[in-house]
C-alpha cells in the first residue's frame, strides 16, 4: 500500500508536471494570431491566456472522462502493475513534449500524452488492455478530422468577414476593427484550450487515483481538488513559457490580417469548444494550424504550399508513435526493474532528461523581446498575393467602366472626324473662290493686253502713214517700244489684281 | 473486439462550430460595416509588438484615420441615418457576443 501510494504522488506530481509543460508547449498558441496581427502585447496576451486556461480548466470534465474511463480497460489489468504504467506512459509523453519543445519541431501535446500511455500499457500490459474503438474514435479520427474541419470552417468565416465588410467605393471598410475582435477571440480559444487541456492531466491523475482505490470506480469525474491543481499549473506554465512558442509564430504569421486571424480564431474556439462537449481530445496546435491555413486560403489570390503542409503532417503524424516509443521503453525499465525500482529509476531518468533540456534551452533564454511561435509553419503553408485577382463584383464594375470609357472615345473620335470633314470642306470653298478671282484677274488682264494691243496696232498704222519719208528703222523701233510698255503695264495690272485676290483670300 | 464509431457525433461538432463560428464572425463584421456606415470608422493602431512582427506602422494608421474621417465628412447620410446604423452596428456586436455567451453557456449547463 505504501509503495502505490509513495507511486500514486510521483504520477500525481509528474501528470502536474506534464500540464506544466502543456501550458508550456501549447497554450501560447492562443495568442498567435492577436501578437502577430498587433491586437494584443505579448505580455498581455500571454497573461490573458494563462487566467482564461484557468478559468475554462473548470468549465467541463468531458474529455477528463475519455482519458480516465475510456482509452484503458483499467479493470483488466492488475492495479499494482498499472500504476507504474501511467508513470511511464508520462514519462514518455513529457520526454517528447520537451525534446520538440527545445528543437522546436511540429508536435502536439495531447498526443504525446496519448502516445506515452498506449505505448507504456502495450508493454506493461497487454493489447487487449486498451480500448481501441475508443482510441480510434476519440483520439485519432478527432486528430485527423478536426484540423480538416477547423479549415473548413476557417475558409468560410474568411470569406464572410471578407465579403461583409467589402467596399466598392474605395471609402474606409472598417477592417481594422477586427483587431478589437480578436481580443475576444483569442481569449475564446485560451478558454476552449482550458476546456480541453487541462483534463488529459485531470483524466490521468483520476486514472491513477481509480486504480490505486482512492476514487470510485463507477464515479470518473475528477475531483474538485484536481480540478484546480490541473487548472492552476496549467496557467502558471503558459504563463512561464509562452515566449518560446510565440517567438517562431512571429516571424511565420506576418502575413496574417486581423480579419483573418479573427476568423481563425473563431474557428479553433468553436471547433475546440464543441469536440470538448463530445468529449474529443483534440490537439489545439492542429486545430489552431488548421484553421490558420484555412483562412489563409480564404482570402483572395491565396496558394498552398503543400511541401510545409506536408512537413507540419509529417510531425503530427510522428508524434503519436514517437511518444509511444518512449512510453514503452519507459515501461519496459518498470517492467524490468519492478514496480518501485522501476519507478525510482525512471523518475530519476526523466528527471535527468528534463533538467538537461531545461538547461540546454536556457543557453538561448525566450523572453517577451524575442518571442515567437509554432503555429508559424501554418502562415508559411499558405502563401497570399500582395495585390489580389478582383472580385466577381469588382470585375464587373471594371467592366462597365471599360464599357463607359470606350463610348467617350468613339464620340469624340466622331466628333474629331465630324470637325475635320467640316473644315476640309470649308478650305477647299476658300481655295475655289481664290481660283475663280486669280482666273478673272487673268481673264481681265489678257483682255485690257489685247485692247492695249489693238490700239497700238491703230496708232502705228497710223504713225506709219505719216512718216512714211522719216525712215523705216525709227517707226519699227517706236512701234515696238511702245507695243513693250503696253505688254509691261498690261502685266503690271495682272499681278496687282493676283495680288488682290491673295489678299482677299488671306482676310477670309 | 468491436470498434463503434459515433459518425454523428463528428458531424454534430463540424455543424455547430461552423454555425457557432460564421454567426460570431458574420455579426462582428457586420457590425463594423454598420459602424463605418454611421461615420464612425474604426481605426486601430497595432499594439506594442516585438521586432519579428510587421503589422502598420503608426504612420499608416494615423493616414487611415485622415481617410476614415474624410470619408465620415462626405457620407451622404442624415443625422437620423448615422444614429440608425450606429443602433444596427450595436446590436449586430451583441448578437455576436450572446452567441458566444451562448455556446459557453451550453457547454457550462451540460
Amino acid at each position: 500500500m505504501e509503495a502505490a501510494v509513495f507511486i500514486v504522488v510521483l504520477v500525481i506530481a509528474l501528470a502536474l508536471f506534464f500540464d506544466f509543460t502543456n501550458g508550456f508547449h501549447d497554450t501560447a498558441n492562443a495568442m498567435a494570431t492577436p501578437i502577430a496581427t498587433g491586437a494584443l502585447k505579448p505580455k498581455v496576451a500571454v497573461l490573458l491566456a494563462a487566467v482564461l486556461n484557468l478559468v475554462g480548466a473548470f468549465l467541463s470534465t468531458e474529455v477528463s472522462k475519455t482519458i480516465s474511463h475510456g482509452m484503458i480497460r483499467e479493470d483488466g489489468i492488475d492495479p499494482a502493475a498499472f500504476l507504474p504504467i501511467i508513470f511511464a506512459g508520462l514519462i514518455g509523453a513529457i520526454t517528447w513534449n520537451m525534446l520538440t519543445w527545445l528543437l522546436g519541431l511540429p508536435s502536439s501535446s495531447s498526443h504525446a500524452l496519448f502516445g506515452g500511455l498506449i505505448g507504456a500499457t502495450l508493454v506493461g500490459a497487454s493489447v487487449l488492455a486498451i480500448d481501441f474503438g475508443v482510441v480510434l474514435s476519440k483520439v485519432v479520427l478527432p486528430a485527423l478530422i478536426a484540423p480538416f474541419t477547423a479549415g473548413v470552417i476557417a475558409f468560410a468565416a474568411t470569406k464572410v468577414a471578407y465579403g461583409v465588410t467589402r467596399r466598392y467605393d474605395n471609402k474606409p471598410d472598417g477592417r481594422d476593427g477586427f483587431r478589437w475582435g480578436q481580443i475576444l477571440t483569442s481569449s475564446l480559444v485560451a478558454l476552449a484550450h482550458g476546456t480541453n487541456d487541462a483534463q488529459k492531466t485531470m483524466g490521468v491523475i483520476t486514472l491513477a487515483l481509480i486504480t490505486a482505490g482512492f476514487q470510485d470506480a463507477s464515479h470518473s469525474d475528477p475531483q474538485f481538488w484536481v480540478i484546480f491543481a490541473c487548472a492552476f499549473t496549467i496557467a502558471l506554465g503558459t504563463y512561464m513559457g509562452g515566449w518560446r512558442i510565440i517567438r517562431t509564430l512571429g516571424k511565420g504569421l506576418t502575413d496574417v490580417k486581423p480579419a483573418q486571424g479573427f476568423s481563425a480564431e473563431s474557428s479553433t474556439a468553436a471547433t475546440i469548444l464543441a469536440s470538448s462537449f463530445f468529449g474529443f481530445a483534440l490537439s489545439t496546435t492542429q486545430v489552431a494550424s488548421g484553421s490558420v491555413i484555412g483562412s489563409g486560403l480564404g482570402r483572395r489570390g491565396s496558394k498552398v504550399r503543400w511541401r510545409t503542409v506536408g512537413r507540419i503532417a509529417i510531425g503530427w503524424l510522428l508524434t503519436l508513435p514517437a511518444a509511444a516509443a518512449v512510453g514503452a521503453l519507459a515501461a519496459l525499465i518498470v517492467v524490468w526493474l519492478g514496480p518501485v525500482w522501476g519507478v525510482t529509476v525512471g523518475a530519476i531518468l526523466a528527471l535527468a532528461i528534463i533538467l538537461g533540456i531545461f538547461w540546454r534551452s536556457r543557453k538561448s533564454a525566450v523572453h517577451a523581446g524575442n518571442a515567437m511561435s509554432e503555429v508559424a509553419d501554418s502562415g508559411h503553408a499558405v502563401k497570399v498575393k500582395r495585390n489580389p485577382p478582383p472580385t466577381r463584383r469588382q470585375r464587373a464594375i471594371m467592366r462597365e467602366q471599360a464599357r463607359l470609357k470606350a463610348e467617350q472615345e468613339a464620340r469624340e473620335k466622331a466628333e474629331r472626324k465630324a470637325k475635320a470633314k467640316a473644315d476640309a470642306k470649308k478650305a477647299a470653298d476658300e481655295k475655289r473662290a481664290a481660283d475663280k478671282i486669280k482666273a478673272d484677274a487673268a481673264k481681265a488682264s489678257k483682255k485690257a493686253a489685247e485692247k492695249k494691243r489693238a490700239e497700238e496696232k491703230v496708232k502705228a498704222k497710223g504713225s506709219a502713214g505719216k512718216g512714211k519719208g522719216k525712215g523705216k528703222g525709227t517707226g519699227k523701233k517706236d512701234a515696238s517700244k511702245k507695243a513693250d510698255e503696253a505688254r509691261a503695264g498690261a502685266d503690271s495690272h495682272t499681278g496687282e489684281a493676283q495680288h488682290g485676290a491673295k489678299k482677299k483670300g488671306a482676310g477670309k | 473486439m468491436s470498434v463503434s464509431i459515433d459518425w454523428l457525433a463528428f458531424f454534430e461538432v463540424f455543424v455547430a462550430a461552423l454555425a457557432g463560428a460564421v454567426l460570431v464572425v458574420g455579426f462582428y463584421a457586420l457590425g463594423l460595416r454598420m459602424l463605418v456606415r454611421a461615420g464612425r470608422a474604426p481605426v486601430v493602431a497595432p499594439a506594442e509588438f516585438t521586432d519579428a512582427i510587421t503589422v502598420i506602422t503608426e504612420k499608416e494608421a494615423k493616414r487611415a484615420a485622415k481617410a476614415a474621417a474624410k470619408a465620415a465628412r462626405k457620407s451622404p447620410l442624415t443625422e437620423g441615418q448615422k444614429t440608425l446604423a450606429l443602433v444596427a452596428a450595436v446590436a449586430a456586436f451583441t448578437v455576436s457576443g450572446l452567441a458566444v455567451l451562448g455556446g459557453l453557456l451550453l457547454i457550462v449547463i451540460h
